[in-house]
Order: C-alpha cells, then structure tokens, then sequence
C-alpha cells in the first residue's frame, strides 16, 4: 500500500517547549489510521502542521508523493477539536461556504450539501440557522462541511469528544463505510476502546515524540506475546524475583506479569514450584493496556 | 489568492446585507435626516393659532403702540400667528389685578399675561407671565415688540427722532459668497458649512461602524471556534482581506441607497407632495462625490484593518476593548481638529494634519470640500494613505495569523509584538 500522507522529522517548538520532536510516520492509502496519546502530547498540533495552520520548524509533510502545500491542502478534509459554525448562517448556506473555500463550485456543493443532509436525515433544517439545532445536529453538520468536497484524506482531531452514544456510533459506522470506499481517515484521541474498534494502523505519541507505531495487528501480538494473566498467592515483590520477569503490575485481583519470550518455560516452571500458579493465561492486551505500558516505559526511560 | 478572498467577501457581504440591523439603518438614518431637515420647517411654518395676551400697562402710555406693533408684525398674508391683546385696567391695587389675571389665565380665559411696570423706560423691566414660556416665535414677537417701543419712547425722551435713529441703526447682514475655481461667486448661507461637516460625519460613523463590524466578526468566527475550519483552507492574510472587502462593500452598498433615497426626497415632485416647497439642498459637484467614496473607501481600510487585528488578538470584546478605544480616538480626533481646518484650510497645520495617514480621510476630504487643494497635495495624502494601510495589513496580518488560534488569556501590548515578531 502506498503512503497517502507522511510525515518526515517533523518538529515544532513553542518557545523553549517543544511540541513535536523529529515525528515520523506513513498513514497507508484506505487506512484509518489512529493518532494517539495522552493529552497535551502533541497530537493537536500535529494535526494542525499538517493542515498548514502551524508551521513546522524542520521536517516535511508529504501528502500524495509531493509535499504538501496551500492549494493541495484543500483536497484534505479536516474537523479540528475546536469546532464550530456560523450561528447566525443557515445550514444550506454554510455547507456551502465551506464547500466553496475548498474549491467546489456553488451549486455543486449545493446538490452535495442537500444529499448527506437527506442522509442525516436533517434535510428539514436546510433553510434553518445553525444556533436552532441541537448540539449533535450540529456536529453532524460540521462533519458533512469537513466532507463536502469529496475528500481522499479525512483528518479529524478527537472526532468523537463530547458525542454522545447515539452519534458516536454514526460516525464510526459512517468512518468504516468512507474506509471502505476508499477515503483514508486520520484521527487523533485519547480514549482507546474507539481506536480498537476502527483503526488499522496507530501511532503513539508521548512527550512530543512517537513512541510506537505501525499495524495494529502487528502491535497487538508484539506485545500479547509477552504479556500473561494469573492469580497468585504470591505478592509483587516475590513474582518480581521469578526469572525472565520484565514487570508486574497487580491488578484488582489478578497480575499482569511480562515475561521473556525465551524465558517463558522457565518462569512456568518457577511459578508452578512455589506453588504460586492459579490461572494462568497469556494476555492479548486491548490497546489500552499496550498504551499504558507504552507510556509507562517512555516516561521511565525519561527518569 | 483572491478568489478565495472573494468568497470570504461574498459571504460577509451576502450575510450581513441580508439582516434586519443592516437595513433598518438603512432605512433610519434618511428617515432621521430627512425629519431632521423637515421638522424645524414644518413646525415654523405652523406655529400659528390665535393667542389671547391680557396687557397689565401700568405705565398707561403703551398699550395702543404696543398694539399697532403686532399687528404691522403680524400683516403678513402668509402669517399664521395671530396675536391679540386685551388692555386690562390696573385698578386701584394692581397686584390684585396680577392675582386675578393670573386666575382668569387658568380659566384659559388668556394664554398669558404682559405687565408693564410703571418704572419703564427708566428702569425695571416688562413681564410675560404665562403657563407656557416656550412658545419661541410669539415671545421673539412680544419681545422685538416691547423693545422697539419702549426705545422709541427712550429716544424721544432724549429729544431724537426715532424714526431717523431708526434708519442710521438699521442692522446690516454680512452676505458670504464661496469664490470658485474658475472665479465665480456662489452666495452661502452656512450650507457650505453643514454640508462639509454632515459629509465628514458620515465618513467618521460608518468608518467606525464598519470597523467595529470588522473586529465583531473576527471576534464572533474565534469564540464559534469556526475559524479553525475556515483557516485550513484560506490563509489568514486572505481571510481578514475578504472580511474587509465584503464588510466594505456592505457600507458602499448602504451609500448607494441613501443617495437614492436623498435624490427621491430631494426632488421637487416629493417635496411638493409633502406639502413644502422643494428643500434647498447645496449642491455637491461630481469629483467631490467620487471623493467621498475613495475616502470612505480608504479610511475603512486602514481603520477596519486595524479593528480586524484587534478582533484577532482579543477573545471577547471586553477584553478588547483598551486597543479598542485607542483607535477609536485616533478615529474621533480628527472631529476634533475640524475647527482647525474650518479656520484654514489652507493653512500649514491644516495641510499638516490632512497629510497625518489616520486624518487623511477626514481632514483632507474637509478641506477639498472647503477649497480648492492642489492635486498634487490630494494626491501625495492618498498615496501616503495608500502605503500606510498596506504596512498595516502586513503587521496586522502578522497579529492576525498568531492572534486568531489563541485562545485562554488575555494578551498583552508586549505579547503582541512578540506575535508581531515571530510571525
């Protein structure tokens, strides 16, 4: 699969914080592709040099082969977090407005606009202002307005932040449906379940720097394989001191406990003789768990 | 570049002409002027009715003159004040006459009492008593009539003749003429005046008005938080370009329609249906009027430039409104240098103060209204007024590009250049 966007040694500075540090990743053509990390992390303002409305210090946005520049940026769809509308402009109007920024012709964008508000069924609210609908009418709104111009690449910055269920579903069956038609989605959040369920590629960033990235399914087994699930009379301390073990971490009443690859046996056998073994299981880790410990390590490494 | 701009024009223009606020301005400010105009006419013209005037002269010697007075004053054919006067006997204590005239004018038996002390002419001085003292036009009466006699009667006493004092003193009016270019005379009568400081005024309120429409709308698209969106597709310097021209448009469009309605009101067939002779308006040459537009047209930009930058630094208008009220005053001080210009205006401090970019487009257009201004002076301000609203754009694009993601705190003067700076 060919890279429809990637990013090159991108970094950015805020005075003497810095932003974004040397980020690079490919999003694959037809991806969704999850930009994740803990708040303040960088994801936003990634997004945002992206979008050309910061300016990287260093490094290169390559969008479809060619670095990215004003006029071709317009082909990306982009919601930011931040996101609003013309409260006093009538929804028809204002879709069209965002479709004419962008390049599509009035009454193309017209017929454009009429159509995904048929298919949100809100066509009745067309002749309306936008301060007359409801909250999410009118983040379906500013969905169909990051839309209308036939984007190949859709960005959106925590896209499911302050929906409610309802909605969060909508979207993310309409995300699937737009991946499967070929649109490749970027999005950025911090709350994992949603990632599971959508994306196919991830990047991970902590402290301004990409920690982890790549196929979720490769990173899900890169880190499943390691990680194993059991009951123990055993404290932390004493599975600590079992050979091949990385680390514990004591759930409510169970252990996470990472172990060598190569010392799986042994461990095994180590845990069975004192008699600590319950349930044991290996643990395939939803992404949150890979995320934290992923966190975890890189803030330990910064120690 | 600026076909995008002209979209963000287009919407701005489209937006603000379709609201109700645009076009009851529209339609208010005429409605005000014209009534303006009107009123005072109208209400001269009417001021009529009979008046019932009880005359206490307790001097004896006045009434009869007093009478023929009013009634030579009050001739003419077309005069609708009519006054009439009802000599009252002081009897024996006159302040009881006074209580019970005062009580007969309750009865709306008099509309008012005139007393005549018994001290006139030497001294002392005569009395109008009356639940309304605000009828202008029968007091100016009362009192040029009152005056002429008891001066008569003064100069009499003094052994001239006051009919020949009459003549030698008669007032004369200095009659002004506004000498033209090509050397010709037009008599006036202050309309140069009002016309040169009713024009400027317009320049000064819609400058403002439209700038603050400027800031406001900046200001609206950040707390929305539409303007991400807008940006992602538009650049900054070509989003506050749009905003400006299609706001800028909205103000030419709105002079359009009130010269439309000025020409409507002004010609005779309305006047006339109106019931008054055609209104006298000065008339305005062409060249003046093209200048007013490029005026307006320039000051708006540098002034709504500047409110645009303001706009982007500040979240609310609260916050903005120290910035605000700096350029506001560099907006109202040239209202305040008028006079100057008036006195001069071809003067070193006036052609100084017309050639100040922030002044130009009130202060020059003044004086052109009052004299003729070298072309090359015309020319020079506006080309310095030219480059002084480009050098604006650039650094307030710079604001504006910075300004318009911030959001949380407020910023301050320093921040500012900072963004300035960096940008």
């Amino acid at each position: 699969m060919d890279a429809i966007l990637k990013l090159q040694g991108v970094s950015k500075d805020f005075g003497k914080h810095r932003a974004v540090d040397h980020l690079s990743f490919e999003v694959p053509e037809g991806a969704i592709f999850g930009l994740l990390g803990p708040n303040g992390a960088g994801k936003s303002t990634t997004i945002r040099i992206i979008m050309r409305i910061l300016m990287a210090d260093s490094g290169e946005v390559i969008f479809q082969g060619r670095e990215l520049d004003d006029e071709r940026r317009r082909d990306i769809g982009y919601l930011p977090e931040e996101r609003g509308l013309y409260t006093k402009m009538k929804v028809i109007d204002q879709l069209v407005y965002l479709g004419n920024i962008r390049g599509v012709s009035r009454s193309e964008a017209k017929k454009r606009a009429s159509d995904w508000l048929e298919r949100f069924q809100l066509e009745q609210w067309a002749q309306s202002k936008v301060e007359a609908l409801s909250k999410g009418m009118q983040q379906k709104i500013q969905l169909i307005g990051a839309m209308i111009h036939q984007p190949r690449l859709l960005i959106l910055d925590e896209p499911f932040s302050g929906l409610d269920p309802i909605v969060t579903r909508e979207l993310k069956d309409l995300l699937l449906k737009m991946s499967s038609a070929g649109v490749t989605v970027v999005l950025s959040t911090h709350v994992l379940p949603q990632v599971d369920e959508l994306c196919s590629h991830i990047c991970l960033i902590n402290r301004s720097r990409p920690i982890l990235k790549g196929e979720l399914e490769e990173i899900r087994t890169r880190y499943g394989g390691q990680l194993w699930k059991l009951r123990s009379r055993l404290s932390t301390e004493e599975l600590e001191s079992l050979p091949g073990v990385v680390s514990v971490r004591a759930l409510k009443d169970e252990f996470l406990v990472e172990v060598q690859e190569a010392e799986t046996e042994i461990f095994v056998r180590e845990l069975a003789a004192r008699g600590g073994l319950e349930g044991l299981a290996r643990f395939v880790p939803d992404l949150e768990n890979i995320f934290l410990r992923a966190v975890e390590e890189d803030s330990r490494d910064a120690r | 570049m600026l076909g995008r701009s002209f979209v963000v024009a287009r919407r701005e223009y489209f937006e603000h002409v379709r609201t109700k606020a645009f076009w009851l301005s529209t339609l208010l400010v005429p409605i005000f002027m014209t009534a303006m105009m009107v009123i005072p006419a109208w209400l001269a013209s009417r001021g009529g009715g009979t008046v019932k005037v009880a005359v206490l002269d307790l001097t004896g010697r006045y009434f009869s003159g007093l009478e023929e007075k009013v009634d030579t004053r009050l001739s003419a054919p077309t005069e609708k004040l009519k006054i009439e006067l009802f000599e009252q006997d002081p009897g024996v204590d006159p302040e009881r006459t006074r209580e019970e005239l005062k009580r007969r004018v309750h009865a709306r038996e008099f509309d008012g009492i005139l007393i005549l002390p018994e001290s006139l002419p030497g001294s002392g001085a005569p009395q109008y008593v009356a639940p309304n003292v605000a009828a202008f036009r029968l007091l100016s009466v009362l009192d040029s009539v009152v005056n002429e006699i008891l001066i008569e009667d003064r100069l009499s006493g003094a052994g001239l003749d006051p009919e020949k004092v009459g003549k030698l003193t008669k007032r004369v009016d200095l009659e002004t003429f506004k000498l033209g270019a090509e050397g010709e005379e037009t008599q006036d009568q202050g309309q140069v005046f009002l016309l040169s400081y009713g024009l400027v005024m317009i320049i000064f309120m819609s400058v403002l008005g439209y700038g603050i429409y400027v800031m406001r709308g900046v200001l609206e698209e950040k707390s929305s938080h539409i303007v991400e969106i807008i940006i992602s597709a538009v650049r900054p310097f070509e989003l506050m370009l749009g905003k400006i021209l299609g706001i800028g448009a909205v103000g030419l469009t709105q002079f359009m329609l009130w010269s439309l309605v000025a020409l409507a009101v002004t010609s005779p067939g309305v006047a006339a249906a109106a019931g008054l002779g055609a209104i006298e308006m000065p008339s305005m040459p062409v060249s003046l009027m093209v200048f007013f537009v490029v005026f307006f047209v320039l000051g708006f930009l540098l002034y709504g430039t500047l409110y645009a930058g303001i706009g982007a630094a500040f979240n609310t208008e609260k916050d903005a409104q120290n910035f605000q009220s700096v350029i506001t005053l560099f907006l109202v001080a040239p209202l305040m240098l008028m006079m100057v210009i008036f006195n001069e205006p071809n003067g070193t401090l006036a052609i100084s103060l017309s050639f100040v970019p922030f002044f130009t487009p009130m202060l020059m257009f003044l004086r052109m209204t009052l004299v003729r201004v070298p072309p090359v002076q015309i020319g020079a301000s506006v080309l310095l007024l030219v480059l002084s609203i480009l050098a604006m754009a650039w650094i307030v694009g710079k604001i504006y590009r910075v300004g318009i993601l911030m959001q949380g705190s407020k910023p301050g003067f320093k921040d500012i250049l900072n963004w300035i700076r960096q940008a």
